[in-house]
């Protein structure tokens, strides 16, 4: 089913990928488990013979998610709650959610009590991850996951087959970096939109049939460097609605680092292969760059994104802030000062799904790309 | 000579004492520690760092209604209108200095404990940000269901509060005094129990305090927690309710007390003498919420005091599930026994607030009782509509007053 994509069936799917997972599942006989961003371990979930799903909100109307969570909430966690309840909820045999930050708390509560007949598991991610007990704690949840889905599946994890799921996650991350290189060297050979939508497929496809689409893809690209595109570095935790990407390509930027928890923060979770495994996948917990609800020195953050700005030659920083994410908002005064105070020209992207004015983003965008050419910034 | 006090006397001169205490710290060789009401701050108290709660000092600016002008400070420096209303006084007050307090001592670090909510968290990263001071996060994963995990979660709970030892024997270079901890919990036990006592005053008909009184007396508990004086002032108020209820003596005489309500979330603090004096028009009184029990701890002093200190800050109401939430709600309603309730939406509190539908829902439910929901903000006049609570209130009373659900001792 997803072996043998071109680039183009590669966006379309990504817009809306269920249809095919639907059909998918009734080819295989094989069940779905969802999980929110982030940091999931679903290399334990894929190796219980289930395909993780990363969800990624919908674009569908909101019905039913507001009469749970406010409008203040946001609208990444109403938008996933939304996909649940009115969507794709009966393609879901269970979910993983993880919880990060208040919404996420109560996101998996209101998560089970929805779905009283499905299986339904928290992940407790560390909310600090710079001393030993987090360390502790992570094997710990990754050790309770595996019986929580031992218990449910009614089967007994073996390790060839846990490691067999870390090497197709592997090799996932390993092409999609190989892709990026090629995109950052060769701005022009992919565009914003096409990369961004094997990063978001892949988290929501089975990765055995599309490691394949993505080789195939990989090696038959044609090389091409595009002079005119200006590059740029993207912040923040996740960047919707794939309309935003278009605005890019058409502004004529070219991505060439983030620090998105569905780009390189997923790429850099390669797991070693080498000794226990989930010690490899705990340890692969503290390597994966700053993230807002868990690291706690937004300096960190800062020292990331200037290194990337300078090692990537980029023009410019966007910051994509999520609407009412309030891990994002205490940070964002003091992270946007200090990379002012650098000289770096930054743009911040307000996005909201479901209510995203996509012109209003070109506009501003625009402006501010217009005004770094004419260097007003 | 304190048992000569009374009860307000006593809290003003623990008050005054405490806050002597925090401005002269460093005179007295101690640190200033700021806080999360809901923290192990037993381990401050024995180590002799003074805690200090900036939620307290947003109280208590906030009950004076600087709400907008101390939170449109801080949006012009770019935080947004809707993070919490503590949080966005605080850093307003440190922006303007404006307090209706004599302020609060500067932070040498900071204890962030999120069984209360994140928001704290990173409140306190951005206030620790400015000084470049250290900041000890204590994780409370959520209380989940699951037995096998809660020990889990003890047990990383436990590793993280030697951790926080460590962490102050470092800051303060000193060694840090287990017996001593074992004192400060005893205190902190006597005190819960004669706190919870004082809550559950409320069970009285006509009940002698309402949550009014509640959010008077918690004070102390929420900041003098784990010493002798805590104790004394909770027993010299049970001691002054007590007395009431031996006299009969109610918010509402007994048979003008219609409704005994529950109250979920925290206060409108700048609306708190009016909301009481309208709702007692109409023969309610607010008897309970969850989160003035948030306080009342059931510390194991045979135990470890690192195992119960864990133990009892992970399964706040706060860090539980709402399933349990409500659970631990019912338990308060058939105690109670209180036959309406209010469901405040909280604009500043995500963590309280955005479990309010779903427990609702389970509330109404399981109760046959129907529920007054209405959003505002605790803190931030701009999103509270008089008029319109007022209706709604109205409208509620009218509605149980039809279905029959007045207090049968109350004259109709
Ligand atoms: S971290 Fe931010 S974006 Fe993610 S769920 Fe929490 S509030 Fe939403
Ligand atoms: S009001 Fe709520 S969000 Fe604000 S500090 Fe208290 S618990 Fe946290």
């Amino acid at each position: 089913m997803w072996e043998s994509l071109n680039l183009k069936d590669v966006v379309t799917l990504a817009r809306d990928p269920y249809p095919s997972i639907r059909q998918w599942t009734r080819d295989t006989g094989k069940k779905v488990v969802g999980s929110t961003i982030a940091d999931v371990p679903q290399e334990v979930i894929h190796a219980y013979d289930l395909l993780p799903v990363t969800l990624l909100g919908t674009h569908k109307p909101l019905k039913k998610a507001a009469s749970h969570l406010p409008d203040n909430a946001c609208s990444l966690a109403r938008s996933n709650l939304e996909l649940a309840l009115s969507y794709e909820g009966d393609l879901f045999s269970g979910f993983v959610l993880p919880q990060v930050c208040d919404t996420t708390q109560h996101l998996s509560d209101i998560w089970r009590i929805s779905f009283p007949e499905k299986y339904v598991e928290s992940y407790l991610a560390p909310r600090q991850a710079d001393r030993p007990s987090a360390h502790y704690w992570v094997k710990e949840e990754i050790e309770r996951l595996i019986s929580s889905l031992g218990k449910w599946t009614g089967k007994t994890l073996s390790n060839d087959a846990l490691a067999a799921s870390i090497a197709i996650y592997n090799e996932n991350r390993k092409i999609l970096g190989e892709l990026y290189e090629i995109k950052r060297n060769n701005p022009g050979t992919i565009t914003n939109l096409e990369f961004f939508a094997m990063m978001k497929l892949s988290m929501q496809v089975d990765k055995a049939e599309f490691n394949k689409s993505l080789k195939a893809i990989k090696d038959g690209l044609k090389l091409e460097k595009s002079k005119s595109l200006t590059d740029i570095v993207l912040v923040g935790i996740t960047c919707d609605p794939p309309e935003v990407f278009d605005i890019f390509d058409e502004l004529k930027l070219n991505i060439v680092g983030d620090t998105l928890v569905d780009g390189t923060r997923y790429l850099r979770g390669a797991v070693s292969l080498d000794g226990n495994l989930v010690d490899a996948l705990a340890d692969r917990h503290f390597n994966l760059g700053f993230f807002s609800p868990i690291h706690d020195n937004v300096y960190k953050n800062f020292e990331e994104v200037k290194k990337l700005y300078y090692d990537m030659k980029a023009s410019a920083i966007i910051y994509v802030h999520i609407e009412f994410c309030e891990s994002q908002e205490y940070d964002l005064p003091d992270l946007k000062n200090a990379i002012k105070k650098e000289g770096i020209p930054m743009h911040v992207l307000d996005t909201e799904y479901q209510t995203v004015s996509l012109s209003h983003i070109l506009t501003r965008a625009q402006a501010f790309f217009e005004s770094l050419k004419g260097g007003a910034l | 000579m304190s048992e000569k006090l009374t009860s307000k006397q006593l809290s003003r001169k623990i008050t005054d004492e405490y806050m002597e205490d925090a401005f002269h710290a460093h005179d007295n060789g101690k640190l200033v520690g700021y806080t999360t009401a809901i923290s192990p701050v037993e381990i401050f108290v024995a180590h002799d760092i003074v805690p200090i709660y900036p939620e307290n000092h947003a109280v208590a600016n906030l009950t004076a209604k600087k709400g907008v002008e101390l939170c449109s400070a801080v949006e012009s420096m770019g935080y947004t209108s809707h993070l919490c209303a503590y949080a966005r006084s605080d850093l307003g007050y440190r922006k303007t200095g404006v307090t209706v307090t004599k302020g609060i001592p500067d932070p040498d670090l900071f204890l962030a404990c999120n069984a209360q909510c994140f928001t704290l968290t990173k409140w306190f990263q951005v206030l620790a940000r400015k000084g470049d001071l250290p900041v000890f996060v204590f994780d409370t994963p959520e209380h989940i269901m699951n037995k096998e995990a809660r020990k889990e979660i003890v047990k990383y709970c436990v590793l993280q509060l030697k951790e926080l030892i460590g962490f102050l024997e470092v800051q303060t270079k000193r060694k840090f005094d287990y017996d001593r901890l074992k004192e400060v919990m005893k205190y902190s036990a006597a005190s819960s129990i004669l706190y919870k006592k004082f809550l559950d005053m409320a069970q009285y008909k006509p009940s002698p305090i309402s949550i009014f009184d509640e959010l008077i007396g918690m004070a102390i508990a929420v900041y003098r927690r784990g010493t002798q004086e805590c104790v004394d002032y909770y027993q010299t108020l049970c001691d002054e309710i007590q007395a009431k209820v031996d006299q009969g003596i109610g918010v509402l005489p007994k048979d003008q007390e219609k409704y005994r309500l529950y109250w979920e979330n925290l206060p409108v603090w700048f609306k708190f003498s009016d909301h009481a004096k309208l709702l007692g028009s109409y023969g309610g009184v607010i008897l309970t919420s969850l989160y003035v029990h948030a306080w009342s701890f059931d510390f194991d002093l045979n135990k470890d005091p690192l195992e119960t200190l864990a133990e009892n800050y992970v399964n706040r109401f706060s860090n539980s599930t709402i399933e349990d939430r409500a659970d631990m709600a019912m338990e308060l309603f058939n105690k109670y026994s209180m036959n309406s309730m209010i469901m405040f939406m909280n604009r500043s509190c995500k963590a309280v607030s955005f479990a309010v539908p779903t427990l609702k829902d389970i509330l109404t439910k399981r109760t046959g009782i129907p529920a007054l929901v209405f959003e505002s903000d605790m803190g931030d006049q701009r999103f509270y509509a008089e008029s319109q609570v007022r209706t709604r209130i109205e409208a509620y009373f009218e509605t149980l007053d039809r279905l029959g659900l007045a207090q049968k001792t109350a004259v109709a």
